[in-house]
């Protein structure tokens, strides 16, 4: 187990994310992920930073169970993701919100429909769904652009509308991929408020990016992977903003 | 505030109305492919039911006849008679006397009744004639009917024609065989199509069903929607080629119609019954409903 620095912050059983030994390859004798383990817990913010191809995305995917670890054992909510059954993924994905770099967006439904599709998989009744909804798009300011569809919209409001559609839920655990990518720096800040006020709230946020000033500004737990290795793990050095 | 096992049907009819109207064409092609389907299968059983029909009138007009001894008296006849009404198969029993079977004789030969006018008495045996239930009109119940009545005192001889039994027999069961096969091979080609089809629409939103099941849909969540507009297609399919069946039904007649009485008698084509009709709309549905499951079965949900 590789832990350079110090030891995770919410290490044990409590942690709602667990990786151990976990290994990933698509082709024999590469590796997209090589032995990494690591632990997130309820409330943790961390970054997962690193070059392009070192693994970040492949690691997101296993969390949610996108991808199966050709080796080691991952513990997510208390289900082991290797040993998962099929009909039991969606049980588990409703549970974590998730941010993709290329937002995945349906396109044929309108922004309020994209964002309550994480309210309908788990039959939240019609006015609640409203309601939360409404409050959501709020927040991320999409509110005046609920009956837009998302080709209609910006690159960052289509990023708003990815992060709205990962937060409404209220999930345990939120992965989001480069969600500041195409933001511009007074947005950027808004969204990873959004994001730093989930943890704060009990979620265990993973959030992938090469964007160092973000990691310096906000100073939470670093994980950084280097061709599919465990580089660097350092702990929280300063509160959340 | 709506219940939590409301939302989700809500969801399902709101994602299938979505998505017949964003499929137009898809959607128009496997409702037309049920509706020209429904509409052969349809044909194929009016013709069928017709045919039934015409078989049960001459089903109907078949008579066993029971030829009596000369000296019988009243009270052995109204025995004979209760008798033979209580064999198996027996619908009714109809007494021809001797005076009556020379009559239809006469009648039926007109030109050659000079025949009898030699004869002092009527050589013509009086007889009963028996008209069997329809599930009887077979060769096996016949010969049961035959072995249960050949012995009654008071029955010289027992007519039936075996072969004319068989032959209508034979001939209810073949077009029934045939319509089943015919309707069975239209059937299955039809699903064949509209599985196709509707794989395609759901290769078509590949990406809706994939981000679907990274919101956390289960298998059955993303099929519900699909099933549903392939209930509403083959629904839709069976009101149109019902509709067009009956269009053609009745262009149709008035052109053949005197081909159609020469051919039929006195028996009149007629549509199928209410019941049919609904059993044709009914397959219609579930041609679609089936086919959405076929299309979308085979791990295209992932999972």
């Amino acid at each position: 187990m590789k832990h350079l620095g110090v030891e995770p912050a919410h290490a044990g059983a409590g942690a709602l994310v667990r990786l151990f030994h976990v290994s990933k390859s698509y082709l024999a004798g590469t590796w997209a992920l090589r032995d990494v383990s690591l632990e997130l817990g309820k409330g943790e913010f961390v970054f997962l930073t690193g070059p392009s191809g070192a693994g970040k995305t492949t690691l997101m995917r296993m969390i949610f169970a996108d991808e199966q670890p050709s080796e080691g054992q991952i513990i997510v909510l208390g289900r082991n993701v290797s040993r998962l059954s099929p009909s039991a993924v969606p049980a588990l994905r409703r549970r974590i919100g998730v941010v993709f770099q290329d937002f995945k967006l349906l396109s044929r439904r309108t922004v309020e429909e994209n964002v309550g599709l994480a309210l309908d998989v788990v039959g939240t009744p019609a006015r609640e769904r409203r309601a939360r909804v409404f409050a959501m798009l709020k927040r991320v300011g999409l509110q005046h652009r609920r009956y837009h569809h998302p080709l209609s919209l910006s690159g960052g409001e289509q990023q708003r509308l990815a992060i709205a559609r990962a937060l409404v839920n209220d999930p345990e655990v939120l992965l989001a991929d480069e969600p500041t990518g195409n933001l511009d720096p007074d947005l950027t800040l808004e969204i990873m408020d959004l994001i730093a006020d989930a943890a704060a709230r009990g979620t265990a946020v993973f959030v992938a990016t090469h964007d160092h000033g973000l990691i310096e500004r906000y100073g939470r737990r670093v994980v950084r992977l280097e061709g599919g290795e465990l580089a660097e793990d350092t702990p929280i050095r300063r509160p959340l903003l | 505030m709506s219940p939590r096992w409301l939302s989700r049907p809500r969801y399902f009819l709101r994602t299938a109305w979505s998505g017949l109207r964003e499929s137009p064409v898809t959607g128009g092609i496997s409702v037309v492919t049920i509706a020209l389907c429904l509409l052969l299968v349809g044909s194929f059983a009016l013709l069928v039911a017709n045919m039934e029909r015409i078989l049960d009138r001459f089903g109907e007009e078949f008579r066993v006849s029971a030829y009596l001894e000369d000296n019988l008296t009243d009270a052995d006849l109204a025995r004979l008679r209760e008798r033979v009404a209580a064999a198996p198969g027996v619908e009714r029993v109809d007494l021809v006397t001797k005076e009556a079977a020379l009559e239809r004789f006469r009648a039926s030969h007109i030109g050659r009744a000079a025949l009898l006018d030699g004869m002092e008495d009527n050589p013509l045996p009086a007889s009963l004639e028996l008209v069997l239930a329809p599930e009887h009109r077979n060769a096996d119940a016949l010969e049961r009917l035959a072995e249960a009545v050949d012995g009654f005192p008071g029955i010289a001889e027992f007519g039936y024609g075996a072969d004319w039994v068989s032959g209508y027999h034979g001939a209810v069961a073949l077009v029934r065989g045939v319509a089943m096969a015919i309707g069975a091979v239209l059937v299955l080609a039809t699903l064949l199509i509209v599985t196709n089809t509707i794989r395609l629409a759901v290769y078509a939103r590949r990406d809706e069903v994939s981000i679907l099941r990274l919101v956390g849909g289960s298998r059955t969540f993303i099929a519900i929607p699909y099933l549903l507009e392939g209930a509403a297609q083959g629904l839709v399919g069976g009101l149109v080629g019902l509709a067009l069946l009956f269009a053609l039904f009745h262009l149709a007649l008035p052109v053949f119609a005197g081909s159609l009485e020469l051919l039929l008698g006195y028996v009149s084509p007629s549509f199928l019954e209410p019941r049919a009709c609904a059993g044709l709309v009914a397959v219609g549905a579930g041609l679609g409903v089936l086919g959405s499951a076929a299309a979308l079965g085979q791990g295209r949900l992932g999972e």
